[in-house]
């Protein structure tokens, strides 16, 4: 045995393998962005960049608005403890707003998955086997029925004035485009949200028998998060009725 | 044997640092979703800057609602004198919005009912409802049942329809205040909500009104199973 000349092939091993790693990243980089220049347009590539300084400018007012929130309670608090008198009003107040959606809340629940049938291995007509938005409102009717206490369809949350349309072949929800596949989160008594929706001859039964793919998942502990509702409600119209 | 140790070492040093770079590669790769980006097309790149445009704006709207509130505030805790009025008012408010409140203006009355054909069912009341928030309902009532966020439309053993889980019968009038004008347009137009349910067999009229009254909600709603989901603030020193 000589010692010497395992340790060269050991040291040769590892700079071989050194270049090997190298030599890996490379090339997923260059493949990566090889991809992504190939076939892109000048128009879609504006359209890219417009969208990404959107979102940005969508983050930054978030934060704003997170700012003025906390200011706004500071605010109340002053008033109640300025006036001496019990902040009933203030949480009351912060139970509304969740009650309104104004807030993230979590919970157990399901999670519905609905997802436009496959038409290569279903055929026929297509508007069978498509989500529509009727099919969305009977199962945003059906968990309410069964005790639902915050709903949201792919994180948009569902108020008492959130309207489920149909443009063109685009779902909107809260004047929102979605698309296939659509996740239904609910929060509330899980098992019983979950028997009653698997019902058999209940609404998602129902579409399945058509070709819509449905799943439907119970979930016990406090893991659904539900996002706040990113709208304003307003009264242009309608006004309290004095006493 | 010393060799060997060696060789082993060295083997393994390489696997880790492999290993390290992978699971780097994985974690760039995971945190930019900017990747989904890069992969859409433009229709579908239009829809997303539509979407983040129009949610720019609904919080820009509430970014001022809020200023709006805050002067009031602090003009309030300056003159010290009513002070506690304001939140009051807020909170009429959100209890308005939440349905707990009489409330009144111009809007539109649908009426359903029953031929001798065909009942109406709850995906008539269902359907109407979202049609009604479709054209900005600020309110809604069935048969004087207030349709608040717990709502729910139930048809039971084919016959009996229950709304927040009081039994409603025909004839359905369905109340709503907002725009008249928009409220009648979108439920009349061609193919549309009334054509649908006249062509279903069933009788629909509807009539707009300048002062309609929609009463409150006679339940409580209530949190049992969600929680307020409390991110962790960050700690600013």
């Amino acid at each position: 045995m000589k010692d010497p000349n395992k340790i060269v092939i050991a040291v040769i091993l590892g700079i071989m393998c050194c270049f090997l790693t190298a030599g890996i990243c490379i090339q997923m980089k260059t493949v990566k962005s090889s991809t992504t220049t190939v076939g892109r347009t000048q128009a879609e590539n504006e359209l890219r960049d417009s969208v990404l300084r959107w979102k940005e400018k969508y983050e930054n007012a978030n934060k704003k608005l997170e700012n003025k929130e906390e200011q706004l309670e500071g605010l109340r608090d002053s008033v109640v403890n300025s006036t001496d008198s019990s902040s009933d009003l203030t949480s009351r107040l912060q139970q509304y707003n969740s009650l309104l959606g104004y807030t993230e809340v979590k919970g157990p629940g399901i999670i519905i998955t609905l997802e436009d049938g496959d038409s290569s291995m279903l055929g026929g007509l297509a508007t069978q086997y498509i989500v529509h938005d009727e099919d969305l409102y009977q199962v945003v009717n059906a968990l309410k029925n069964v005790g639902a206490e915050a709903i949201s369809i792919n994180g948009q949350r569902i108020t008492n004035r959130t309207a489920i349309a149909c443009v063109g072949n685009v779902i909107t929800v809260n004047e929102q485009k979605l698309g296939s596949p659509f996740v239904i989160q609910a929060i509330g008594p899980s098992l019983y949200l979950y028997s009653s929706l698997k019902m058999p001859g209940g609404y998602l039964s129902y579409i399945e028998d058509y070709g819509v793919k449905v799943d439907v998942k119970q979930i016990d502990k406090d893991s659904i998060v539900i996002p706040k509702y990113e709208g304003v409600y307003t009264s242009t119209y309608a006004s309290n009725v004095e006493e | 044997m010393k060799a060997k140790i060696t060789l082993i070492i060295c083997i393994g040093c390489t696997a880790l640092i492999l290993t390290a770079v992978m699971f780097t590669q994985f974690k760039t790769v995971d945190q930019t979703d900017i990747t989904a980006i890069e992969t859409m097309r433009e229709a579908e790149l239009r829809t997303e800057l539509a979407s983040w445009k129009t949610k720019y704006e609904d919080i820009e709207t509430k970014i001022e609602e809020r200023d709006s509130k805050i002067n009031e505030y602090k003009q309030e805790l300056n003159n010290g004198a009513n002070s506690l009025k304001i939140l009051e008012d807020e909170v009429k408010e959100a209890e308005g919005y939440l349905g707990y409140t009489d409330v009144e203006g111009e809007g539109i009355v649908v009426t359903l009912k029953d031929t001798d054909i065909y009942n109406i069912e709850n995906y008539e009341l269902l359907k109407l409802v979202n049609e009604l928030n479709i054209a900005g309902a600020e309110a809604i009532s069935i048969n004087d049942q207030r349709v608040v966020s717990g709502t729910d439309i139930t048809l039971v053993n084919n016959r009996i329809i229950l709304v927040n889980t009081k039994k409603v019968s025909g004839p359905y009038i369905v109340k709503a205040i907002g725009d008249k004008k928009y409220f009648e347009s979108a439920l009349t137009i061609k193919g549309g909500y009334i054509d649908e349910v006249k062509a279903s067999g069933r009788d629909v009229e509807y009539k707009v009104e300048d002062n309609i009254v929609i009463p409150a909600y006679d339940g409580e709603l209530e949190f049992k199973y969600a929680k307020e989901n409390v991110k962790e603030k960050e700690v600013k020193e």
